[in-house]
């Protein structure tokens, strides 16, 4: 499928999809499902593929078995041990005040 | 008193250490590190551990505060709880719910120390196969209708009606992946960088 | 109270500062400051000047020592620096070069 996707509800992904995905509510690329896409989501769940950002308003679970490349925000991300990734992870935190508090860069 | 056969050096939660770590064995640090850490055994960063340094060992877990790279030859943990600002890389990687972390992540390759600024820059080797096919898909295809919709697929909070994309036909799903023969996503390879031409919002 | 352990394999340059015990087992060059006891075993090797509680060397020690307690040299012990504490022994075996200062 190839396209825009944007709904209300939620979203699992079993094929193959290319174009941006948003939605409302939580989103799941299953094992064996691809997306290149860009997806904004409230709980996003990645067992396949994924070539592309992820803009996740809840959490983010990368399962064992995905292969993900892409830039990847969430209220919190978890990342399975054999799971391949390749990209940025931003949470929002902040670093103790004897690390620099609220970071910045790498300051070595 | 002499035998050190323990080989684990434990920096405890009163100590301060501004400098180069470096050696064989474990390391634990319950206190605070500025400076770097190269280590070729496992090392520990504690909840109550500060690390103001880049880390290479061979295994590396990480409960408490980093601000620095990680790089590890066999793999990195975060457990909930961990903060960590900085690039992580090693084979495998794992981060539980509650590990946090800002940076650039990569599982795979020989996890011994690449520099840092290589993935960075690699956006090379992916780009022919994909960058052509990204283009036609974003603007124009109005979405295809779902065909008969299946219903019974499962879905996690169903806040409306589902909408279950399978390949555009019926017939074959998950498992057969359909559809565009040359894989949109190539065998991720090392060092590339998270794509660059999608994400344009 | 915990202990901080330098183990064999470790080198540290840099310095160290403490308020806890410190062991060293390895190797640390620098500065080392510790409020309480320091520990240097057998194999290890401390290069810096060492301001802390008391003092046990088995090892080797190049740098000044400035102790608030006693410090203890013994058989095995290398030591080439000045020491400042309340008490001192040199045991039969250990080897001491520099000044002794006792606050008297």
């Amino acid at each position: 499928m190839r396209g825009r996707v944007s709904g209300d509800g939620s979203l699992l992904i079993e094929g193959n999809v290319e174009g941006d995905i948003t939605v409302r509510g939580d989103l799941t690329i299953a094992e064996g499902g691809r997306a290149t896409s860009s997806i904004e989501a409230d709980a996003v769940t990645l067992r396949g593929e994924l070539d592309g950002d992820v803009r996740a308003r809840g959490l983010v679970r990368i399962e064992a078995g995905a292969r993900v490349r892409g830039d990847v925000t969430g209220e919190s991300v978890a990342l399975e041990e054999g799971a391949e990734f390749v990209g940025r992870l931003d949470a929002a935190f902040e670093l103790p005040a004897e690390l620099g508090g609220t970071t910045g860069g790498r300051r070595r | 008193m002499a035998n050190s056969s323990t080989q684990t050096t434990l920096i405890g939660s009163g100590t301060f250490v501004r400098g180069r770590v470096t050696g064989t064995g474990d390391l634990e640090i319950a206190g605070r590190i500025e400076g770097e850490v190269t280590c070729t055994g496992d090392v520990t960063v504690e909840s109550s551990g500060l690390v103001g340094a880049p880390i290479a060992a061979h295994r590396i877990v990480v409960r408490g505060a980093v601000k620095g790279d990680l790089t590890a030859e066999e793999a990195i943990v975060l457990e909930a709880g961990a903060r960590v600002v900085g690039d992580l890389r090693a084979p495998r990687i794992a981060i539980a719910p509650g590990g946090l972390v800002r940076g650039h992540v990569q599982t795979g390759g020989a996890g011994a120390a690449r520099p840092r600024s290589a993935a960075a820059t690699a956006t090379v080797n992916r780009s022919s196969s994909s960058s052509a096919a990204k283009p036609a898909a974003k603007a124009v295809l109005p979405p295809l209708p779902p065909p008969l919709p299946p219903p019974a697929r499962v879905e996690r909070e169903v806040k409306t009606a589902p909408v279950v994309v399978a390949n555009g036909r019926p017939a074959p799903r998950a498992a057969a992946r359909v559809g565009p023969p040359p894989p949109v996503v190539p065998a991720l390879k090392k060092g590339t960088k998270a794509i660059a031409h999608h994400k344009k919002r | 109270m915990a202990s901080t352990v330098i183990s064999a394999g470790i080198t540290i340059e840099g310095e160290v500062t403490s308020d806890e015990d410190v062991v060293v087992q390895g190797t640390l060059r620098g500065k080392l400051i510790a409020k309480d006891a320091v520990t240097v075993e057998h194999g290890g090797t401390v290069e810096a000047d060492i301001t802390s509680g008391p003092v046990a060397i088995a090892g080797v020690v190049t740098g000044n020592i400035n102790s608030s307690d006693r410090v203890d040299l013994q058989n095995g012990a290398k030591v080439v620096g000045n020491v400042k504490a309340t008490r001192i022994t040199i045991a039969d075996g250990a080897q001491f070069k520099g000044n002794v200062d006792m606050d008297v």
